[in-house]
């Protein structure tokens, strides 16, 4: 057995800032040997960044290490000077972050930033650093490293950005990586390739690495240890294999069951109640932090906080019940109904959008289509995923069919009457047969409003139903409909989870029951277990009113678990298009056919080889 | 290379639309002082001249004609650079404005260096001190500092270092019995070339209150900003990234931060600029420096409208140069606008 590199010792960190102190992570024990790939995974809150904070020592204001020991190749973390530490920092320990297009320097060359990183960690004698810088690009297979150095973040894609900074990071062959859900902004293309190059960069020099995601299923692909962590505590830990085929705490069983399936027959998603417990309340609480919402949880799970007991070779899981948790299974798949009729509530023909730039004296002006040819049915009650990566045009598509923007070619019609023209007329008819739920409850939802208010401003737009009361019946029915308690109403946006805004993000779109919902992406950025609760409120709010939806994501197995079809965008043209079991399971286009591949298998044994699109069917 | 294009492009496209301001702005000059109920031709004759004596004056100056001749007969001589005679001086406005003008530059650029030195280093002190104790009462000064305005600045520094202390100069740009070298009219640059070191130093001693109240005045508001600007950049992911790259605080602060913080402070300071020359006008009074402010001053105390309508163009036009001058120092600084 090599010697660790990273190794954790009854480590703990507490807020002790403020009036009250209260845990961060409480108990942490791993080691980490060189050429090993430690998998966090846990719902946002559950501390898996701060383990990232805790590396490098740059914790928010008022936290600190109150208990154990955090070793780097025998030295203490914790304790060293903070020069000793930031020495290490950049050289022996890199860090890859989680907004690539955010993580550089907006007003500097990417040269600039190279020469200055490259400086830093040190030449070789007689070497450049261009050269040195050139020869980093092609290790992480940047084409064109030259002109590269030349040119400013916002001129490269969020897949280069982060191309740039792994090349940054391995540059000085660390002997530890940190990569805090390096792929979550990205498309799912490019998430599979980046998550490829880390592991391959990651072989040549044996670096160790702590990859932080959401994503069990990822994580379990490329970790060869995986640890969940709920509420700051570890709840499993073992080789990735064995806990991502036999998971034995329930929470892990849980996260696994709540995320929808790419292969095989759908089933239903395991909805994890509420929310993990916030930090401040765990010092009152005497048991399982888990067992609020665990469906195993019995009386004495209230009583003891369970230890870490053994499950098998270097397997461990805080579960006094590990034996029941293979009886957790996931519920039937009920879609609830479906189309109801074929008749066509929203046709949509040869639509094309074409942007042009702004008139400048110097230089003529371009075009580019954003849209191009488009046609498009959706039937009452159906569910249509539209997938792509970005830029693909999903979402101009959307803002067409809502009338955010008018056509420059092609015909929209609702309930078989045109509304391509976008006059008042049309525009009002729209109003109340279509409604757009957006991607980012944070900037949807204006922080000013009470959230009743929020839910029943389409009843401003209309003037009916627009007396106080009837508004205030009308979103205690609302929230009732999406699952928020009554008082909700009178609260601020910002007094809401993420989830519950989406929540609320949904309920507006619904207030004067219309035909059609078009969702801009709105499960992405969310916990796995708060987007199968919207997934199946979706459902269920079809079932009560049904309504037809298109639905926009880049979450392919997302799309397979709700929507009845799936049309797949290509620069702006639809590519392949068809029932989704069907589109899904043998997919036609080598567009649709890399899009699947970049999605990491359902089953573990599975290799997961994401196929290069052919060529001419790269972005990037 | 690609900079200096996109910055020539700027500098053409700014000129063109440049034009039609100084048209529209020397059209308003024009018809809003005809409009005053000031008669030139009257002015420019002795008290007891008789209305056959206004009359034909009147007709010599051409002022019977319509107002659109006159304006076009006004307009091809300011394009000559004739911008007509003062009546009170008797002197061509072209030439006492050309003798005024470098004065008002030269203070008026040392108080923008004053400005920028005082408010980028005070926005950084702000920023040093954040969430300390020390915040709170920086914060406090800089608000006091930014509710007094440029002329009781003036005061309290004319009162304090000129009568009580007795240190500075206050009045004038030169003490009587140096000589005065005039090449340019920059009397600072002048002393300069022509080695004259005596006069350059007494001339800068002149210069030390009036530009320490206009550009004391302009800081605390770059100040603000800058520090603003600062806080928002080091929520940004590069800065932490950078320094999980173990970049040290200074180089964080001086290459990453300040780099890009500076670019609201310098829209800010474009504005500001461009009220500067105003702001010169009280302060040249106070310490009675032969600029461009005393003379408007003079101007307006004798409605003597050539000078009011040369001195507003020359405004207009040096608002018009700053905010160029600004505008490709952003383009230079912020990569977002120059490469796309």
């Amino acid at each position: 057995m090599a010697y660790p590199i990273l190794s954790a010792r009854g480590l703990c960190v507490e807020s002790l800032g403020g009036k009250e102190s209260f845990p961060v992570l409480t108990d942490l024990n791993f080691s980490l040997e060189p050429g090993k790939i430690l998998g966090l995974v846990g719902e946002s809150g559950a501390g898996k960044s701060m383990i990232g904070r805790t590396i490098s020592q740059f914790l928010p204001h008022g936290f600190a290490v109150t208990k154990g020991t955090l070793q780097f190749g025998g030295e203490d973390l914790v304790g060293m000077p903070a020069e000793r530490r930031r020495a290490l920092l950049g050289r022996d320990i890199a860090f890859i972050p989680q907004e690539p297009l955010s993580g550089l320097d907006p007003v500097l060359s990417v040269g600039q930033q190279m020469k200055e990183h490259l400086h830093r960690i040190g030449l070789a004698p007689g070497e450049s650093w261009r050269d040195r810088a050139l020869k980093e690009f092609e290790a992480v297979h940047l084409p064109h490293g030259a002109a590269l150095l030349e040119k400013f973040p916002h001129q490269l894609s969020g897949g280069m950005c982060q191309r740039i900074l792994i090349a940054m990071a391995f540059a000085s062959r660390p002997r530890l990586l940190i990569a805090d859900e390096p792929t979550t902004a990205l498309d799912v293309t490019i998430q599979a390739r980046i998550v490829k190059l880390i592991g391959e960069m990651q072989k040549r020099d044996g670096t160790a690495v702590i990859f932080i995601t959401h994503d069990l299923r990822l994580a379990s692909q490329i970790s060869d240890e995986i640890m969940v962590l709920y509420a700051g505590r570890p709840a499993e830990y073992g080789p990735a294999k064995q806990l991502f085929s036999a998971p034995a705490h329930p929470y892990t069983r849980c996260l696994q069951l709540a995320n929808p399936t790419i292969s095989g027959p759908r089933r239903g998603l395991f909805i994890l109640p509420e929310r993990m417990p916030g930090l401040r309340v765990l010092k009152e609480l005497k048991g399982c932090r888990f067992a609020s919402r665990c469906p195993n949880a019995i009386e004495a799970c209230t009583q003891a906080e369970p230890p870490l007991l053994p499950i098998g070779p270097d397997h461990i899981a805080a579960c006094i019940r590990v034996e029941k948790t293979p009886e957790i299974v996931p519920p039937p798949f009920a879609p609830g109904r479906a189309a109801t009729s074929a008749k066509a509530h929203l046709t949509a023909e040869k639509l094309t959008k074409t942007y042009t730039t702004a008139w400048s004296p110097f230089g003529k002006r371009s075009s580019f289509k954003a849209v191009n040819n488009v046609n498009l049915t959706l039937d009452e009650g159906e569910f249509v995923g539209i997938v792509g990566e970005s830029g693909s045009g999903k979402s101009s598509l959307a803002r067409l069919v809502v009338g955010l923007d008018n056509p420059t070619a092609g015909r929209i019609t609702l309930d078989g009457r045109d509304v391509t023209a976008n006059g008042q007329a049309e525009r009002a008819f729209r109003r109340d047969y279509i409604q757009m739920v957006f991607q980012d409850p944070q900037s949807a939802l204006n922080p000013r409003r009470r959230i009743g208010s929020i839910v029943t401003q389409a009843n401003e737009a209309t003037g009916l139903h627009n007396s106080q009361r009837e508004r205030a019946d009308r979103a205690a029915e609302l929230l009732k409909e999406i699952g928020l308690p009554a008082d909700a109403a009178l609260r601020f946006p910002s007094q809401l989870s993420g989830g519950q805004k989406q929540r609320v993000n949904i309920a507006r779109a619904l207030c004067t029951l219309p035909k059609i919902l078009v969702a801009d992406e709105i499960v992405s950025g969310l916990d796995v277990s708060v987007q199968a609760q919207l997934l199946d409120l979706l459902l269920k709010l079809r079932d009560e009113h049904g309504f037809s939806m298109l639905f926009i994501s880049h979450d392919l197995s997302v799309v397979r678990y709700l929507c009845d079809r799936v049309m797949v965008m290509y620069r702006g043209e639809v590519v392949e298009s068809g029932r989704t079991q069907t589109v899904f399971a043998d997919p036609q286009h080598p567009y649709t056919k890399s899009l699947l591949t970049a999605v990491p298998p359902d089953d573990i044994n599975l290799q997961w080889s994401p196929v290069a699109a052919e060529a001419g069917y790269q972005v990037e | 290379m690609r900079m200096f294009a996109t910055i020539a492009k700027l500098l053409v496209m700014r000129v063109l639309t440049a034009i039609p301001i100084l048209f529209v702005v020397s059209m308003l000059l024009f018809g809003i002082l005809r409009i005053l109920p000031v008669d030139p031709a009257a002015m420019s004759l002795p008290p007891n001249a008789t209305t056959q004596e206004v009359e034909a004056m009147r007709s010599e100056m051409g002022l019977n004609r319509p107002i659109y001749e006159q304006f076009g007969i006004w307009l091809g001589k300011l394009l000559e650079g004739d911008i007509g005679r003062s009546i009170h001086f008797r002197q061509d406005v072209t030439s006492l404005i050309g003798s005024t003008l470098p004065a008002t530059i030269e203070l008026a650029l040392l108080a923008m260096m004053v400005g920028t030195v005082l408010g980028i280093a005070g926005g950084l002190f702000l920023f040093y001190v954040r969430g300390t104790r020390a915040e709170a009462v920086m914060d406090f000064v800089s608000i006091l500092l930014l509710s007094l305005p440029e002329f009781l600045w003036s005061l309290f520094l004319l009162l304090i270092f000129g009568v009580f202390f007795e240190v500075l100069p206050f009045t004038g740009r030169l003490s009587p019995g140096f000589e005065r070298p005039v090449v340019t009219g920059f009397l600072l640059f002048d002393s300069l070339i022509t080695g004259n070191i005596a006069t350059l130093l007494n001339a800068m001693q002149h210069m030390i209150l009036p530009s320490l109240a206009l550009g004391i005045a302009l800081s605390p508001a770059l100040m603000r900003v800058l520090r603003s600007s600062l806080l928002d950049a080091y929520q940004d992911d590069y800065i932490h990234q950078a320094r999980l790259r173990g970049l040290s605080e200074k180089r964080l602060l001086v290459r990453h931060g300040l780099k890009n913080a500076i670019l609201p402070t310098l829209s800010l300071m474009g504005v500001q600029f461009g009220f500067l020359f105003g702001g010169t006008l009280l302060v040249e009074i106070i310490y009675s420096y032969p600029g461009m402010g005393n003379l408007m001053v003079d101007a307006i105390r004798n409605a003597d409208l050539p000078i009011i309508q040369g001195a507003g163009l020359t405004y207009c036009v040096a608002v018009l140069v700053i905010s160029i001058v600004v505008d490709s120092l952003y383009l230079i600084l912020n990569p977002k606008l120059r490469v796309r």
